[in-house]
């Protein structure tokens, strides 16, 4: 099989789309794998996806099919963005027909649930991939779809992967910024969600500035924390994953978790708001992931314990604010020194 | 190997390393003078120079001084050769081809050369030691496998001894013999240094510190396996100090596998293959276990000192102790792990790589740049870190834990709990508050432990032998303590009455360590 495109990306969701439609408007040639066929179609012939960017022009370079097996084959880079929860069942197929030769990125933030696996560790599961990355950022796709630029980081153990990933995005809007730290960019992309989740809420209540800056700093911290005790560099998480993507996802009324907190705060019950929302708010898995895992390590994150309260033990938005402000307050950054 | 291979392996060799060490003026005085400078030292001490030697490294160091940057690449050559035929020339092609034939008899002259009387009078019954080596694991594998490719086995260190009962393994398997790295302290043993040589060990010389030499020792290796010749290294670098299995590797040789077969598919050679296949040798009783965690606990962190003086050049201790295995009818275990190729992916018997859900998957895919196999320094790095990872898990899968390891585990957990706050090299040395504890307190424990070990065999995790696998507590610790005191200068532990006093910690610590530090019994190893 000739590898005759320059990427396949596989996942037709907003994300996905948005960034074949990056890759397809500087002339790569790329191919968007999407599950359904009617949505396949619609996006190859007419040039939209109103599934999930409703009103958007997409790129006339920009195909799809909705045939995986014919499509990875022909790609020398692979990039699978789609929910983590539909992740290891793609990643599976994808590894029928991928070589050892082919690149295999992700830009999937999340966790696996069950398993607490990172999406890397997924794909190492499934396929026979050894040069595996992850692409991650503050990169919200209605900014980017119009036309305003953005930056990512491509992270990797293998240069190869890194130097791959940067050309196909070179003289796109999207900088791709390059790192060795793949823990840290997964725990990043994974754990901003759960922050996004209380800066909703707190935004909807109308806290602040002052309380909105306590709550992305502290909760900075914490993902450091947790990132490091997973073998991550806690340098990382000042980076474009880290700071970078929390800043982003916390600030913008765009973010699924952002609108996700906001319901919340108004008292909305969980099951309620997810029984609503098209697309899914990869932030309300992942705290349930990412608290029995710090539970296991020993950690304690207070902001972690309070969103995962509000999901899954019924607690009310004010009761976990409140509970938050009682905890004797400790160092600010001490915890982050290296031990 | 014919004596051609030979010299075509000791041109290559040479090639490579002056290669490697390029054209620069600067970089080249500077490797000459280091190595010349480490030699030099070396020679002051070491007892077993000769004159010849250090009439060479005079010659070579009084020339390079006042020479230009041609001359002194001559010089750098010189030594490359002189490094090179020495690590070859201790190879016989002629002996490594009799050995085949000739490994029987070489064993018994091992045992026998060491006291033939008391060795025959001593075994009751009859016993030998091919009743009490067990190789298990994938050796069907191992030998189609050594059919269709080259071999690199790996196997986990913990005695002196491994390597001879790993090439006494490979002979029982019908392979033909390894050629394997042994150091130069093995040799001074006269028929077990004999013994090795006819087995296909080529000699380390661990007091030649110049990374040139090194670099000598890994490519020597690279280019036997390019030749077809199996290998056998042990990626842990040395024996294990703490007892426990290793879970860092040395990536040098490790890597030399891939190095091999990227240059094999390079020339088209008809059999490109390496497979590189983890071995785990588990013993009951280990010969030098006193030394061993002595060293481990004095250096804890630091570099460690090269043992010269052990157990093991004392003919009458390994003699003792080969009695001891045999009339406790202790069992070796040496289990043969699943095979894999050069990025860490499963193997099958028919050679073909596996990915995780069992796929078959086209390796030579994994080096292709631009669509042609090639070198590439950061990825092939990365991916000889792949395969140390594969091998590790391979290790700990296939670590046999037996009733001495489970015994010291648990009697040094009670050491640690009721002497909360005691420093540890003191509770070593004192023994802490109490020197015994109740029988009942040591088997509940043991109990408890023994059904977790028994979870994780179930799972595939680590393996046990027949006594944890099968036996009751009383039988486990029976069987503990009769090996615990049989061996050893003292016994680690003893029961009097209802109470089990421990004697020797260090020993406690040393046989416990297999277990604290499994990775699937939470990978601690102590201190």
């Amino acid at each position: 099989m000739t590898r005759d495109l320059d990427i396949a990306v596989v996942g037709g969701g907003a994300f996905g789309t948005t960034l074949a439609s990056l890759l397809a408007e500087t002339g790569r040639k790329v191919v968007l794998w999407v599950r359904e066929e009617g949505l396949a179609r619609a996006i190859h012939r007419r040039h939209v996806n109103d599934r999930y960017l409703p009103g958007v022009r997409l790129p006339r370079g920009l195909r799809a099919t909705s045939d995986l097996h014919g499509l990875v084959p022909r790609a020398p880079v692979v990039l699978i963005v789609v929910p983590s929860e539909y992740f290891r069942g793609v990643a599976r197929a994808v590894g029928e027909v991928l070589e050892g030769d082919q690149v295999l990125v992700h830009a999937t933030k999340g966790i696996e649930v069950a398993t607490f696996r990172r999406m890397s560790e997924v794909l190492r599961e499934e396929t026979c991939a050894l040069k595996v990355g992850v692409l991650s950022g503050p990169n919200l796709s209605g900014e980017i779809m119009a036309g305003k630029p953005a930056g990512a980081v491509i992270a990797s153990r293998y240069d190869e992967v890194v130097a791959a990933v940067q050309a196909l995005f070179n003289g796109s809007r999207l900088r791709t910024y390059g790192g060795r730290d793949v823990v840290g960019v997964e725990v990043g992309g994974a754990f901003k969600n759960i922050i996004a989740l209380a800066a909703g809420a707190v935004d909807a209540l109308g806290m602040g500035d002052n309380a909105k800056a306590l709550l992305l700093t502290r909760g900075l911290g914490e993902m450091a924390r947790f990132g490091a005790a997973l073998g991550a560099d806690v340098v990382t998480f000042l980076g474009l994953a880290g700071l970078g993507d929390l800043l982003a996802t916390c600030a913008s009324p765009l973010s699924r978790n952002h609108r996700f907190g906001e319901r919340l705060a108004a008292g909305e019950t969980p099951e309620r708001i997810k029984a609503d929302m098209t697309s899914v708010a990869e932030g309300v898995p992942t705290t349930a992931a990412v608290y029995r895992q710090a539970v296991a390590l020993g950690l304690d994150l207070h902001i972690v314990r309070a969103v995962h309260a509000v999901l899954y033990e019924g607690w009310t938005v004010p009761d976990a604010l409140a509970w938050l402000q009682s905890n004797p307050a400790g160092h600010d950054v001490e915890a982050l020194r290296f031990r | 190997m014919t004596p051609e291979d030979r010299d075509r392996v000791e041109v290559e060799v040479v090639h490579r390393v002056m290669e490697r060490l390029g054209r620069d003026p600067a970089s080249v005085e500077r490797a000459l003078f280091d190595t010349l400078y480490e030699e030099r030292r070396r020679l002051e001490t070491d007892l077993a120079a000769t004159p010849a030697e250090a009439a060479f490294y005079d010659r070579l160091h009084a020339e390079a001084v006042r020479a230009g940057p041609d001359r002194q690449r001559e010089a750098l050559r010189e030594v490359v050769w002189a490094f090179t035929r020495e690590v070859s020339g201790r190879f016989d092609p002629t002996v490594y081809w009799l050995a085949t034939k000739v490994v029987p008899p070489a064993l018994d002259l091992l045992l026998n050369t060491m006291s033939p009387i008391r060795l025959l009078g001593s075994f009751p019954g009859g016993a030998r030691l091919d009743d009490q080596v067990h190789v298990t694991g994938e050796v069907e594998r191992l030998k189609a496998l050594a059919r269709a490719g080259t071999i690199v086995m790996t196997p986990t260190h913990t005695s002196n001894l491994d390597s001879i009962l790993v090439a006494y393994a490979i002979f029982r398997m019908g392979l033909p013999p390894f050629t394997y790295g042994a150091g130069r302290n093995l040799f001074s043993n006269k028929p077990i240094g004999f013994f090795m040589h006819h087995l296909g060990a080529y000699q380390v010389d661990r007091r030649k510190k110049a990374d040139v030499y090194k670099d000598v020792l890994k490519t020597y290796a690279g280019c036997t396996i390019e030749a077809g010749r199996h290998n056998l290294f042990f990626p842990g670098g040395t024996r294990s100090r703490s007892g426990a299995v290793e879970r860092r590797l040395k990536m040098g040789l490790l890597g030399m596998g891939l190095d091999a077969y990227i240059h094999n598919l390079q020339a088209g050679r008809p059999r490109p293959d390496v497979f590189v296949v983890p071995v785990t040798i588990n013993y009951q009783l280990v010969l030098e276990a006193e030394t061993l965690i002595e060293d481990h606990l004095k250096e804890t962190g630091r570099s460690r000192y090269i043992i010269e003086d052990d157990e093991f050049s004392r003919p009458r201790r390994i003699l003792d102790f080969l009695n001891k295995l045999l009339s406790l009818h202790s069992s070796v275990h040496i289990v043969v792990g699943r095979p894999l190729d050069v990025f860490g992916n499963e193997v099958d018997a028919e050679g073909r790589s596996l990915d995780p859900r069992g796929r078959p998957v086209d390796r030579t895919r994994y080096v292709l740049s631009g669509g042609r196999p090639a070198f590439d320094r950061q990825r092939d790095e990365e991916y000889t870190r792949e395969l140390a990872a594969a091998v590790v898990a391979s290790f700990h899968r296939d670590t046999v834990s037996k009733s001495v390891n489970l015994a010291s585990d648990v009697v040094f957990r009670l050491l640690r709990e009721r002497n909360p706050g005691l420093d540890l090299y003191r509770l070593l040395r004192t023994g802490g508050a109490e020197p015994s504890f109740p029988l009942t307190d040591v088997y509940a424990r043991l109990e408890d432990t023994l059904a977790r070990l028994r979870d994780l065999a179930a799972k595939g995790l680590l393996r046990l032998d027949e006594t944890l696998a099968r036996g009751d507590p009383v039988a486990i610790l029976g069987e503990a303590l009769a090996h615990l005191g049989s061996y050893h200068r003292r016994p680690a532990m003893v029961r009097r009455g209802d109470r089990l006093f421990h004697e020797d910690r260090n020993l406690l610590l040393y046989y416990g360590n297999r277990l604290a530090g499994h990775a699937a019994m939470g990978g601690l190893v102590r201190p």
